[in-house]
Parts: structure tokens; C-alpha cells; sequence
């Protein structure tokens, strides 16, 4: 008879290499979102790890994880946009269910990774929708309105397009349109999905630089869906390691930065460098 | 927002009022201008005075109530459902109702009764297309348009069974209810105050419908209930349809084309679109009406034909302009 | 009015038990209204009528009992409703009137579709077209019908009968003063007949004038101001059943109508004027009878 089928070599961990550990640490009465024992929705998946993530104001978060881990799924549940399977999400000490919509949207933001755009509209209108949280039924929006979307826009090098319909952006414009509607909200707590996915690399490092900066005001933290390991590390502070099997470990990011882990997390044999006293991580080409 | 509401009101205002005195001067009797004026200081002769104060001005109004309502009810079903071909016939509430009047016609029930009827049949129509939609799952556009189409093909099944088995003298009745028919509009202030209010409720959901043009998620992330909002929208739409409906029998093409129209025009800012469908479909349909009266005067041609003949070629006309 | 036709009916009945006997085995050959030359080797035997109207010709010239069979609402002379019936006369059952094995069968051109006409007499049934216009029609066709089915005296005589009674009453109330009269057909939509239909021709033989003759459509589609302004003296409705509609009434809202403030709204039966049969007589009778009364309430007399 003939020979089994051998199962597809798959890179092997580096076993030498220590697994990262999660870093549990305790809400305390400044802290911006909390979760407990928080299991995502992610269909298809039984299990999955319980999250007691803990983001204080001046953070910056990075999620990281290969493609179905559930990423959006989870900023969607902190955001209350969709129901966790177990556990609670609270938003400045309360739950999330206990905020009405509107006040929620001004606590939190969040930039979807696609952007829908049923009728026509212009660049200026779409980052003014973003003081909807704002607005009362009868009120129009005021020039102090206008000038939060246009910075807003401004700061995104978005100046000049105004005007412009949105249908006519290229898909990087039409995502640092999204990222100048989220600022014009202005949320404490900015949740960004894949950010910088379209952006030139001039772009993304603007954009991330901002949001950084954003998170580091009093009150403010931000929360963002990467996957580019290198900027993720080099922007934020703590990150969440989500693997596909549902497991799950945070903490402050050299903690996380462990090529075994992040070699799991991307089912990908990774080579180590140092650039500027940190490390830096390049697939390894067979 | 502000110019182009300022704009759009002060083009569709006086258009409106115009549009009401247009449809006040013609019709198959001639009625000179210096009479028409004399009809309103009561110098006028008693028939004038009775065409234009008892025939025309009732019928005026209420084709300018029901235009109005089936181009709101439009403007909100296609922010609703987030496509701009949704209207109240694609989504089989017309269909409904039409097939409501109809079978009150078969029963030789009275026009009353026969209003009462193409209600009954349009709210049914909503419940089965939106409970349908629903289903065991979350609706979508997609799926609830899909439902409407689906549904509104269904009623059509049926209005052709029922054209089939009536009596002869039966059927141009039925069919110039299906073609609409202002006519037998004679009393249009029920229809003006569901107008008024609906336009006074909706000016304020303006904005939140503006967000919710960009979908659920992104709506629901900016502070909008969403599911509250959509339900609303959907049962409004489908009582102010019914109104329009049992005033004017299925007349087509307004609440498709006028938000369209106007889209292409002022913008998509529903602040803006809402009252200017609600004006400019009063103004299409009074217009629209008048013609059917005067085009082969004495005789008459059902409405929803001359607003097809109408809306078509401007609206592919706006659309192969647009960008 | 209504007793002298049914004693009407039962002459005819009686010849048309005696015509046969004498008629029988002879060729007839007739023109239809179709201009279709028509020839049976012997009279009709089994005949199918294809609307109301023509079942009620077939009755009245004394064929009735040749009929096997006869569309949907064919409900007049009484026992017609025990006719088979073979559809609706818009949508004839084509299977349904093989079955019957007609040797002849009578169609309306202006109600029949004519590719089941067609059908019919591709599969060799003789098929005879009828299309009356004016009472003048009503009585050739009433006469062609009857030879047909080998019932030409009872049909002659019938098709008299019906001519003088028109006549007479032409004789009576042509030539009396003018009355301007709305037939309203129909309420939603509102229509009206014009100069070209059978009911105007009751009205003009009433002596009366048909406000809205001159237009070109047989059954004109009306705004409401166009009868405001013409004023008619008379309003008649029509409607559907053998009821006056509530519609009729109705009109009482334009209080400065002539019509209106002489109270001369009526009604007249629909069955007793819109159908192509002799009974027309009695509906035209009743129509002078409604144009005289009018006449009467003139304030001038």
C-alpha cells in the first residue's frame, strides 16, 4: 500500500522561546473601558478566552492577530455594537448597556474598517456628521461645528476637498475622511479598525503619530486593530495578542513582543532584529 | 444645510402656490383670469364660483396632499432601505392597498368602503414584507427590498386574478383606481393634516436619517438607535402611503422619482430632501392632474399616466446629466 | 310595460313550435355583421351564444329551445339561467363549447376576443357575428338570427314588433321641445356615451338631446366641470344592477344644477338599454316617460 499522506510541514515554533503571559492588571477609578470576563461572538467558535482588559487614560492599545481571530469583532462589542457571548464591557466604570446610544457617543468612537456610503455626500458633510452626538433634534449645526470638522479635516490632509463627493476619494482618502469624522466626534476612548490599511506610509505614520497624540491627553486612550507588528510596536504601549483557536494574552508591549508568540499568532516563522534598541520582526524567507 | 434648505423652500414654495392657482385656472370650462380673481371676492358667477371653489380647489389640494406624501414617503424609504430605487410600489405597499380597493369594488362596496379597503391592504402588505424580512434572522436592505419586490409581484398576481373575474362594467373602475385617479378625492383635509404632521416630525429626524444613510453600524456608533428609528421610519412610510393611496389610487412613479430629483439637485442632506419631496411631489401630482383634466378636455385621463409620461424622461434625463 | 313583453315572449314561443315543421331541411344563407356570408344545410339544431344580449335575441325569435349553451351573466328571459355555460363572454371556454356540439354559434365582435372567433371556425363550426348598432340593427339581427335557426316568421314578426313600439313612441315624443339629457353610465370613472351609442338613440327618439353626443369616443371618460357647465335638464343613471345607484343622488351636491333643482334624477335599469335586444323598447319607453315628466316640471308651463 502506498505511504500515508504526510500533513503539510507547517514552520515550527520556537519552542525556545518563552509563551507570553498575560498582565492582569486591576480597574482602578480613572480607567477609561474595562472588560469582564469578557467572550466575544466570533460564529463558528465554541470557545474562547475570557478578557479582563483594563484601558486607563494615555494608553494606546494595539490589537494584533491573523485574519478571522475576531479583531473587529471585539472592537465592535466595546463599542456595544454587537452583544458579547459572556461577560460585560463598562465604559468609565459602567456598563455599556446602562449608557444611552447618544452619551455612548461621546465616550467612544469608532472608525469601521469599511465605509458605506448609500447616497452621495460630500467630504465636508460626511466629517460633520460626527457632532451628531452633540446635536439636539431641532439644532442645525453651528459654525463651531464647522471648524471642528474642518480641522478635523485639516489634520488629516484632507484640506481643499471639502467639497468633494465622496465617491470621487481614493480608498486612502476615503479612509483618512473616516479617521477626520471620528476626530470631529471627539470620544474619550478612539476604537480604529485596520487605520492605515490603504495609507501610503507618509499617511499612516501622520495618522498614527495623531492618534497617538490623542490618547496621550488627559482622559483619552485609544484602541486600534493593526497588523503590521513593526507599528504596532512602535506606537503602542500595551497590546492584545488575539490567536484563531480563541486564546488570547495583553499586557504592556514588551511583554508581548515574544517571537514564539507572535510567530503562534501568525502561524509564521519570524526573523528578529533591533533597530534604535527595539526589536523588529521580518518573515523568514525559506 | 442652510442654503440649501433656504433654497430649496424658496424655489418649492411659491412653486407650490402656483402649482394650486394653475390647477384653480384650467380645466375643460375656460374661466377667464379676471373671473378666476372675482371667484375669491364673491363677485363671480354662481357656476364659476362653484368650479373653481368645489371641484377644482378640493381636487387641487388633494392631489397636492397625496403627491406630497408619496414623495416624503419615498424620500424615507429609500434612506430606510439605503437605495434610491425603493419607493412604496417596489416595496409592494401599493399593491397591497391596490389589491384592498379592488376587492371592495368586486363586493360593489362604496368609495368610502373602498378607501377603507386599500388602507387595510397596505398596512397588511407592511406586515407581511417586514415581518418576512425579518424572519428568523436580522433584516437587511437587501433582504426586506427583496421581500417588498417579491410581495409587491404577488399583489400583482392577484390584481390581474381579480381584473380577470369581474364583471366588465366593473373593470374601468378598477382600472383607473389602479392608474390613479384624483376624482374621487373629494374631501383632502384628513390627508393635509397627516402631511403636515408628517413633515413637522420628520424635519427634526433629519440629521439622524442623514446618519443613517451611511448604515446601521456606522449610525449606531454615532448615538442613533438604530432598530427604534427603522421602525418608525417603516411604519410611517407605510401610513402615509396608505393616506395618499386611498386618496388617489395607485399613482406611481412620484415617491420613485421627485427624492431622486431633488437629490440630484440640493444634495442628499434629508433635512432638506424630506419637506422638498413633500412640495415638489405635491407640486408634480397637482400638476400632474391638472393635465389629466385639460389634455383631452372634456374628457379625462387617469393621473398616474401623466405622471409617468412626466417623470420618466426628466428623471433619465437629470441622471444621464448627473455625475 | 313589463306584462306586454312577457305575453310578447310567450307568442313567440308558441310560433317557434310551429315554424320548424315548415322550415325544415331547407339551406339557409346569411349575412353576418361581419360581412361573413353564412350557409347551413339546415337550420340551426344546437346554437351557443356567446354574450347575454345574444342569448336574449335567440329567446325572443322564438329559438330559445335550440340553445345549449350560453355565456356568464346570461340571465335574461328567466330560464336562460339553466343555460350550460361555457365563460365569461371576454374569456369563452373553448373546450366547453366543443363539448356542446353546436351546429352554430353566434359571437359579439365588440366583446368576444377575436382569436377565439377565429379558433372556433377553423374548427369548422359555423360561426355568426353580431355587432348591432342601432335599433335598426337590433332588428336585422333579430331577423337574421331567427332564419338561421329556421324560426324566420316568429323572427320577422318579433323584429316588427320591436320597430312599430320604437316608432310609436318616436312618433310620440320626437318632435316634442328638446330636453337635454346626461346619461351617466358609470360613476368611477365618470362616463357617458356619446351620439353613436344605442342609449343615445333612445334619447333622441324621446326627443331628447344627448349633452355630450358630439365627442368621438363612444363611451367618453368625463370631468366633473364639463357636466356643471353644460347643465344638463336630466340626469340618467345607469349603473350595474337593477338598482339606482347611491351616485345618482350624489349629483344633489351642485344645487344650481337644472337637473338638480327639478329633482330630475333617475334611473333606468341598465338591462333595459344596454343590451342590443328588443327589450330596448321598454327602456326607451321608459326613458320618454322620464324626459316627459321633465317636461312637465318646466317652470315655464
Amino acid at each position: 500500500m502506498a505511504e500515508r499522506p504526510q500533513p503539510v510541514a507547517r514552520p515550527q515554533p520556537h519552542r525556545d522561546v518563552a509563551e507570553a503571559r498575560s498582565v492582569h492588571e486591576a480597574p482602578g477609578p480613572d480607567t477609561l473601558l474595562a472588560t469582564r470576563n469578557l467572550v466575544i461572538d466570533v460564529p463558528g467558535r465554541t470557545a474562547g478566552a475570557p478578557l479582563d482588559l483594563t484601558v486607563n487614560p494615555g494608553q494606546c492599545w494595539g490589537i494584533l492577530g491573523p485574519n478571522g481571530a475576531g479583531k473587529s469583532t471585539l472592537l465592535h462589542t466595546l463599542a456595544g455594537l454587537r452583544d458579547a457571548r459572556a461577560g460585560r464591557v463598562e465604559l468609565q466604570g459602567t456598563p455599556l448597556a446602562q449608557h444611552a446610544r447618544r452619551d455612548l457617543a461621546r465616550g467612544l468612537g469608532l472608525v469601521f474598517q469599511k465605509h458605506h456610503d448609500g447616497f452621495p455626500a460630500t467630504v465636508l458633510e460626511t466629517a460633520l456628521i460626527g457632532r451628531h452626538p452633540y446635536l439636539r433634534p431641532w439644532d442645525i449645526e453651528t459654525a463651531q461645528d464647522y471648524t471642528l470638522a474642518r480641522r478635523a479635516l485639516a489634520e488629516m490632509d484632507l484640506s481643499g476637498m471639502e467639497d468633494r463627493l465622496v465617491d470621487t476619494l481614493s480608498g486612502g482618502e476615503r479612509q483618512r475622511l473616516a479617521i477626520a469624522t471620528v476626530l470631529t466626534q471627539d470620544p474619550a476612548l478612539l476604537l480604529l479598525d485596520e487605520p492605515t490599511s490603504q495609507l501610503d506610509l507618509h499617511h499612516q505614520v501622520a495618522v498614527l503619530n495623531r492618534v497617538r497624540t490623542i490618547a496621550a491627553q488627559a482622559g483619552r486612550a485609544a484602541i486600534l486593530v493593526l497588523h503590521d507588528v513593526n507599528l504596532a510596536a512602535r506606537y503602542c504601549d500595551h497590546l492584545l495578542l488575539l490567536f484563531p483557536d480563541g486564546a488570547a494574552c495583553w499586557g504592556p508591549t514588551p511583554t508581548m513582543l515574544v517571537p514564539g508568540a507572535l510567530e503562534r499568532l501568525y502561524n509564521q516563522s519570524l526573523s528578529v532584529g533591533e533597530i534604535d534598541g527595539r526589536p523588529v520582526f521580518l518573515p523568514t524567507i525559506p | 444645510m442652510t442654503r440649501a434648505f433656504l433654497l430649496a423652500i424658496g424655489v418649492l414654495l411659491p412653486a407650490s402656490v402656483l402649482a394650486v392657482l394653475v390647477a384653480l385656472a384650467f380645466g375643460s370650462v375656460a374661466i377667464p383670469m379676471a373671473e378666476l380673481l372675482a371667484v375669491f371676492t364673491d363677485d363671480a358667477s354662481r357656476l364659476h364660483s362653484t368650479l373653481v371653489l368645489d371641484l377644482r380647489l378640493p381636487r387641487a389640494l388633494a392631489a397636492f396632499a397625496a403627491g406630497g406624501l408619496l414623495g416624503i414617503a419615498g424620500a424615507l424609504m429609500q434612506v430606510l432601505l439605503r437605495n434610491p430605487l425603493a419607493d412604496p410600489y417596489v416595496l409592494g405597499l401599493s399593491g397591497g392597498a391596490s389589491v384592498g380597493a379592488l376587492l371592495a369594488m368586486l363586493a360593489g362596496l362604496s368609495m368610502f368602503s373602498v378607501s377603507v379597503a386599500a388602507f387595510a391592504g397596505a398596512l397588511l402588505s407592511t406586515v407581511i414584507v417586514f415581518g418576512l424580512a425579518h424572519g428568523t434572522g436580522s433584516w437587511t436592505p437587501t433582504r426586506l427590498l427583496l421581500t417588498g419586490v417579491v410581495v409587491a409581484a404577488g399583489w400583482g398576481a392577484m390584481i390581474s386574478f381579480i381584473l380577470a373575474v369581474s364583471p366588465t362594467a366593473e373593470l374601468p373602475g378598477m382600472l383607473y383606481w389602479l392608474m390613479g385617479d384624483v376624482s374621487h378625492a373629494t374631501n383632502p383635509y384628513p390627508a393635509w393634516g397627516v402631511l403636515v404632521l408628517v413633515v413637522l416630525l420628520a424635519l427634526p429626524l433629519g440629521r439622524t436619517l442623514n446618519v443613517l444613510a451611511r448604515g446601521p453600524m456606522q449610525a449606531a456608533a454615532l448615538g442613533v438607535a438604530v432598530r427604534p428609528v427603522e421602525w418608525s421610519i417603516y411604519i410611517a412610510a407605510a401610513l402615509i402611503t396608505a393616506t395618499a393611496v386611498t386618496q388617489v389610487g395607485a399613482v406611481g412613479f412620484v415617491g420613485l422619482i421627485v427624492p431622486h430629483m431633488l437629490r440630484l439637485i440640493f444634495g442628499n442632506d434629508q433635512r432638506v430632501i424630506l419637506p422638498a419631496s413633500a412640495l415638489a411631489g405635491g407640486i408634480l401630482l397637482t400638476l400632474a392632474d391638472t393635465l389629466a383634466r385639460t389634455i383631452i378636455a372634456p374628457e379625462q385621463l387617469p393621473v398616474g399616466v401623466i405622471t409617468a409620461m412626466l417623470g420618466v424622461p426628466v428623471f433619465l434625463f437629470l441622471l444621464y446629466r448627473s455625475r | 310595460m313589463i306584462k306586454k313583453s312577457r305575453t310578447f315572449t310567450l307568442a313567440g314561443s308558441l310560433l317557434a313550435l310551429l315554424v320548424p315543421m315548415m322550415a325544415a331541411a331547407s339551406p339557409v344563407t346569411v349575412e353576418d355583421d361581419g360581412g361573413h356570408e353564412l350557409r347551413l344545410d339546415q337550420p340551426a339544431q344546437r346554437i351557443v351564444s356567446l354574450a347575454p344580449h345574444i342569448t336574449e335575441v335567440v329567446y325572443a325569435v322564438g329559438a330559445g329551445d335550440r340553445l345549449v349553451g350560453a355565456t356568464q351573466y346570461s340571465d335574461y328571459p328567466p330560464e336562460a339561467a339553466d343555460l350550460p355555460r361555457v365563460g365569461g363572454y371576454s374569456r369563452i371556454d373553448l373546450e366547453r363549447v366543443l363539448k356542446l356540439e353546436p351546429d352554430l354559434i353566434i359571437a359579439w365582435r365588440s366583446g368576444n376576443a377575436g382569436s377565439q372567433i377565429e379558433r372556433l371556425r377553423d374548427l369548422g363550426i359555423p360561426v355568426y357575428v353580431s355587432e348591432p348598432r342601432r335599433f335598426e340593427g337590433v332588428a336585422s339581427s333579430m331577423r337574421r338570427i331567427a332564419r338561421l335557426a329556421g324560426t324566420a316568421a316568429a323572427g320577422d314578426a318579433a323584429a316588427q314588433d320591436f320597430l312599430d313600439r320604437i316608432e310609436a313612441l318616436r312618433d310620440e315624443y320626437a318632435h316634442r321641445p328638446p330636453v337635454r339629457v346626461f346619461y351617466q353610465v358609470w360613476e368611477q370613472p365618470l362616463m357617458t356615451i356619446n351620439d353613436q351609442h344605442l342609449i343615445a338613440e333612445a334619447i333622441e327618439v324621446c326627443g331628447g338631446d344627448n349633452v355630450f353626443g358630439h365627442l368621438d369616443r363612444l363611451v367618453p371618460r368625463m370631468d366633473r366641470e364639463a357636466v356643471i357647465e353644460a347643465d344638463p335638464e336630466v340626469i340618467i343613471g345607469g349603473g350595474m344592477g337593477e338598482d339606482r345607484p347611491d351616485w345618482v343622488r350624489a349629483w344633489e351636491r351642485w344645487e344650481d344644477l337644472t337637473a338638480v333643482q327639478r329633482d330630475n334624477l333617475f334611473f333606468i335599469a341598465p338591462s333595459l338599454l344596454q343590451r342590443h335586444t328588443p327589450r330596448i323598447a321598454e327602456g326607451t319607453a321608459l326613458m320618454c316617460e322620464k324626459l316627459e315628466r321633465a317636461r312637465l316640471r318646466r317652470p315655464d308651463r
